[in-house]
């Protein structure tokens, strides 16, 4: 590979003494800098810091640098500092390059020797491959500031109402007939028992009287084409099949929130309880529905003596879903005080297996639970308490045998009511909805953030956020939290006007693209588009994310990954092996 | 007065001799090339003597078409002698453009090769187990054999080359056309590949492509094909999409998928990784087992990858012994 001709600069950070305390940052020095393309090569303790910063800027301006190289952390880190810099000195922040000697150098070796070689090896890679980098300019592509909401749940009210209350179009979409999702179906909410209807009641009544929300119930998405800032969605009827009588309707959204929430764990798939069997073996749901409607009662209509609740059902189990609910510690807690207001005789117990109390408030709640005189039984993990009818002499319908963890003794429990506490899972729907706005799923069917702490309403696709319960398990807060957060993050955008495009990204020369189509299906962002009468591909570049997918298995060589190109890959290359 | 007649040479290093036939194959243009033309030199249908060669002056010749490899002392002696002599040397076919067939042997190596012909052959008399040297002493004289290399090389790493025609072997259409080109003095820049197309195969292709998915690979017997379909789609190896066009489709047009003696297209550095990376992107499965079932559905992988490049890919050859 040809080593090409221009001014380097180059910066070796010590980080304090992350770096210095093991790589020989003067040698590393030395070394770089008989290198010909160097014009410069200096070592300071913090790089990262504004004078750091300015010794770059100041040597581009009075040296007249083409390009930089900055040996210090990892470029997740830092490489927007260092670009930034660039730019103020009035060079193409994509003619730097960042080498990683710490987290791939001091923090990994701790033979300084061989540390120092490393770094030198690093370093002269990305002075090598610098000397290729070719300035990039970013694309800036106009933004429709609608907003299209799916889901109309606890989530999907309040992103809808804090996008339309700062003024912007938003379409709110739900397959039901009715808004308030999952919420709707609860009576009182933990710790605080303040009433869901109230929650919801408010809500909904602001969003139909919004003039900015356009409701569209019994509808869904049938196809989300486009990209961040120019989505088309079609949305369709979900009463019809008869796609003559189904008209589709197609509107124009920016962005995308989705938030269709979970369904509960089906506890007939559980069938060591006897739910099904047994008539007064409910699930959690089937009690909510009771309190809504005011009368906590057996299947024959009597008032329970003796109630018990049972947590983990198909949570934190190898059979059925590992991790654990969030929600159903707090809200058998609820139902605790719930029976004991309605029927103040009766005898609950609870049959826990840890008591997940984490969130605010929650552990005083647990503290007044057990000031009511619940009787808390701890069962094992991997073990469960087993339910049998109870005989004619006993005063019970039921009798439930608990190997109680804290005693270490069997202890059998009276029961006229058992609710299951049943816990969360991903929607049978989420596959087809992850599919259709080109988003990831977990394993258990979880909708994936970009990053899990730093970005957690966003999706790996710019415009599709995520909120609430078809994330992950949560509670109302959180689920609210996040609502506001996506919308935030998309009424952040709409003042911008415009959206910024990385300037990496793939494309493809059509004077060599042979319209073989291998690249087609390959994409996992749908950025490639094949032109029928051209016969070539095509990326659109906003879409694109510069994974290199295509550019690798570009048979013809036709894909060129800006930034990544063959030449800077093979410079790099040869700088770590000379 | 009549011009001068053009000078030139053709002749064969380690070569099958098909180069030669490709040639002949341009029919009674051939006639026109020797009314256009003194060949100086042409081993297979012309007499002349390395002698000769030696006579004649530095760039006597006007244009040597060199085919097939160096494997032994004698191609890189007469590789350089030609280079020598000839204002332009044209490496002609796949061997001398990238190794050729021949170069699959940097896949192993001299003693491996020797002890397969010479004494593990099953034709061979069990008296008659010998391996030549370099030089016999018989009688007072000295035989001398080319001494054969541990490698196989392309012509361009013993002598600089002018221009590459490639093919195995080229097609005579190509062969035609170059030769009228160069008699004409229609001189591409130096370096650049002549008689093929800046395209890849797939580009002249007129098999109906569409999204790619493989669930097996089938030798060709193994399957009834679909004429008028893509035959990569249909599971049939073809190296079309990183080979350089230019023969006319000549294999996917018989049905059989493209060997890649084109060499690579245009913007492809290396043919074998490029379809390997091709590879793993249509292989319609994600289970790493099922994934290694369908590959080993590719007998000898890497002489499926390299069959006429391999001392010009990245891997050039074995090491290990």
């Amino acid at each position: 590979m040809e080593s090409r001709e221009c001014k380097i600069g180059v910066y070796i950070c010590d980080c304090g003494t992350n770096i210095a305390k093991v790589v020989d940052c003067e040698a590393v020095r030395e070394y770089i800098s008989e290198l010909p393309q160097v014009a410069i090569a200096r070592t300071y303790k913090y790089m990262c810091s504004n004078p750091g910063q300015e010794l770059i800027i100041q040597d581009i301006k009075e040296q007249g640098l083409e390009r930089v190289v900055v040996a210090a952390c990892s470029p997740r880190m830092h490489e927007r500092t260092f670009r930034a810099a660039l730019q103020t000195a009035g060079l193409n922040p994509y003619l730097f390059e960042m080498a990683n000697i710490r987290e791939q150098c001091s923090w990994v070796h701790d033979d300084p020797l061989a540390a120092t070689e490393k770094a030198k090896a690093l370093t002269q890679a990305a002075v090598l491959r610098v000397a290729h980098h070719e300035a990039l300019e970013q694309m800036m592509v106009d933004m429709c500031p609608n907003t299209l909401v799916i889901g109309a749940g606890i989530a999907g009210l309040t992103a809808a109402l804090e996008l339309a209350d700062a003024g912007q179009k938003v379409y709110l979409l739900d397959k039901q007939d009715h808004l308030g999702g999952n919420l709707a179906r609860v009576d009182l909410t933990a710790p605080y028992l303040d009433s869901a209807r109230d929650l919801l009641t408010e809500r909904i009544t602001r969003v139909k009287t919004n003039d900015n929300i356009e409701l569209l119930l019994n509808s869904r998405l049938q196809e989300l084409k486009g990209y961040v800032g120019n989505f088309s969605a079609t949305l369709v009827s979900v009463d019809s099949d008869d796609p003559e009588e189904n008209k589709a309707q197609k509107i124009e959204v920016g962005n995308v929130i989705v938030c269709t929430g979970y369904k509960e764990f089906p506890a007939e798939r559980v069938t060591h309880f006897g739910y099904g069997k047994l008539p007064n073996v409910i699930t959690s749901f089937d009690f909510e529905k009771m309190l809504r409607a005011g009368r906590i009662e057996s299947k024959d209509g009597k008032i329970p003596k003796y109630v018990a609740i049972i947590h983990c059902v198909g949570s934190r189990s190898p059979e059925y879903h590992g991790y654990c609910s969030r929600v159903c510690c707090m809200t058998a807690l609820k139902y605790v005080h719930e029976i004991k207001s309605a029927i103040p005789s009766c005898y609950v117990s609870d049959l826990y297996i840890d008591m997940h109390a984490f969130g605010k408030g929650h552990e005083d709640f647990y503290r007044r639970t057990s000031e009511v005189k619940t009787m808390f039984l701890m069962f094992g993990k991997g073990d469960h308490p087993i339910i049998r009818s109870a005989g004619p002499k006993d005063d019970c319908e039921m009798l439930i045998e608990v190997n109680e963890q804290l005693s270490g003794e069997v202890i059998e429990i009276p029961a006229d009511l058992v609710i299951l506490m049943v816990g969360m899972e991903a929607r049978e729907d989420a596959t087809e909805t992850a599919r259709l706005v080109n988003i990831s799923q977990d394993k258990d069917g979880w909708f994936i953030e970009s990053h899990p702490k730093l970005d957690p309403v966003a999706t790996t696709t710019d415009g599709i956020y995520i909120a609430g319960t078809c994330v992950a398990p949560k509670d109302i807060p959180d689920t609210v939290a996040q609502a506001r957060a996506a919308a935030g993050r998309i009424l952040a955008k709409i003042a911008k006007g415009k959206i910024a495009v990385d300037a990496i990204y793939a494309e493809i020369n059509e004077d060599s693209c042979s319209g073989c189509r291998i690249c087609n299906e390959l994409c996992p962002y749908s950025a490639i588009e094949f032109d029928d009468e051209k016969k070539r591909s095509h990326v659109l570049s906003v879409m694109c994310k510069a994974c290199g997918a295509c550019v690798a298995a570009c048979p013809s060589g036709a894909i060129k990954g800006r930034h990544f190109t063959d030449q800077q890959i093979f410079a790099q290359i040869e700088g770590v092996l000379r | 007065m009549a011009a001068k007649k053009l000078q030139i040479a053709l002749y064969w290093g380690a070569a099958c001799g098909g180069c030669d036939v490709a040639v002949l194959d341009t029919n009674e243009f051939i006639l026109d090339v020797a009314a256009l033309a003194d060949i100086r030199l042409w081993p297979i249908a012309v007499d002349g003597k390395y002698e000769d060669v030696e006579a004649m002056a530095d760039g006597e010749l006007d244009l040597t078409f060199f085919n097939g490899a160096v494997r032994n002392s004698e191609n890189e002696h007469l590789a350089k002698l030609l280079r020598r002599k000839s204002k332009l040397l044209v490496a002609f076919g796949s061997c001398a453009h990238m190794g050729g067939i021949p170069g699959l042997a940097n896949l192993t190596n001299r003693e491996a090769i020797f002890s397969s012909i010479y004494l593990q052959n099953p034709s061979i008399e069990p008296g008659n187990k010998k391996i030549p040297h370099p030089e016999t002493c018989l009688d007072d004289h000295v035989l001398e054999l080319p001494q054969f290399y541990k490698r196989v090389y392309k012509l361009a790493d013993i002598v600089p080359v002018d221009y590459f025609l490639p093919g195995c072997p080229p097609a005579p259409e190509q062969v035609k056309l170059s030769i009228l080109a160069l008699a004409g003095g229609k001189l591409p820049s130096k370096g650049s590949t002549i008689g093929a197309a800046e395209r890849n195969v797939c580009d002249d292709c007129q098999r109906s492509k569409s999204e790619k998915k493989i669930k097996r690979f089938y030798r060709p017997y193994e399957i009834i094909q679909d004429p008028e379909k893509c035959l990569l789609e249909q599971g049939i190896v073809c190296m079309g999409p990183v080979t350089r066009s230019g023969c006319g489709v000549r294999c996917p047009e018989s049905g059989m998928g493209c060997r890649g003696c084109y060499g690579p297209a245009p913007d492809v550095l290396d043919q074998g990784t490029k379809f390997i990376s091709a590879l793993g992107a249509i292989i319609d499965s994600k289970d790493p087992k099922e994934i290694a079932a369908i590959i080993s559905g590719l007998p000898d992988l890497t002489s499926t990858l390299y069959r006429f490049g391999l001392p010009a890919s990245f891997l050039q050859r074995s090491l290990k012994s």
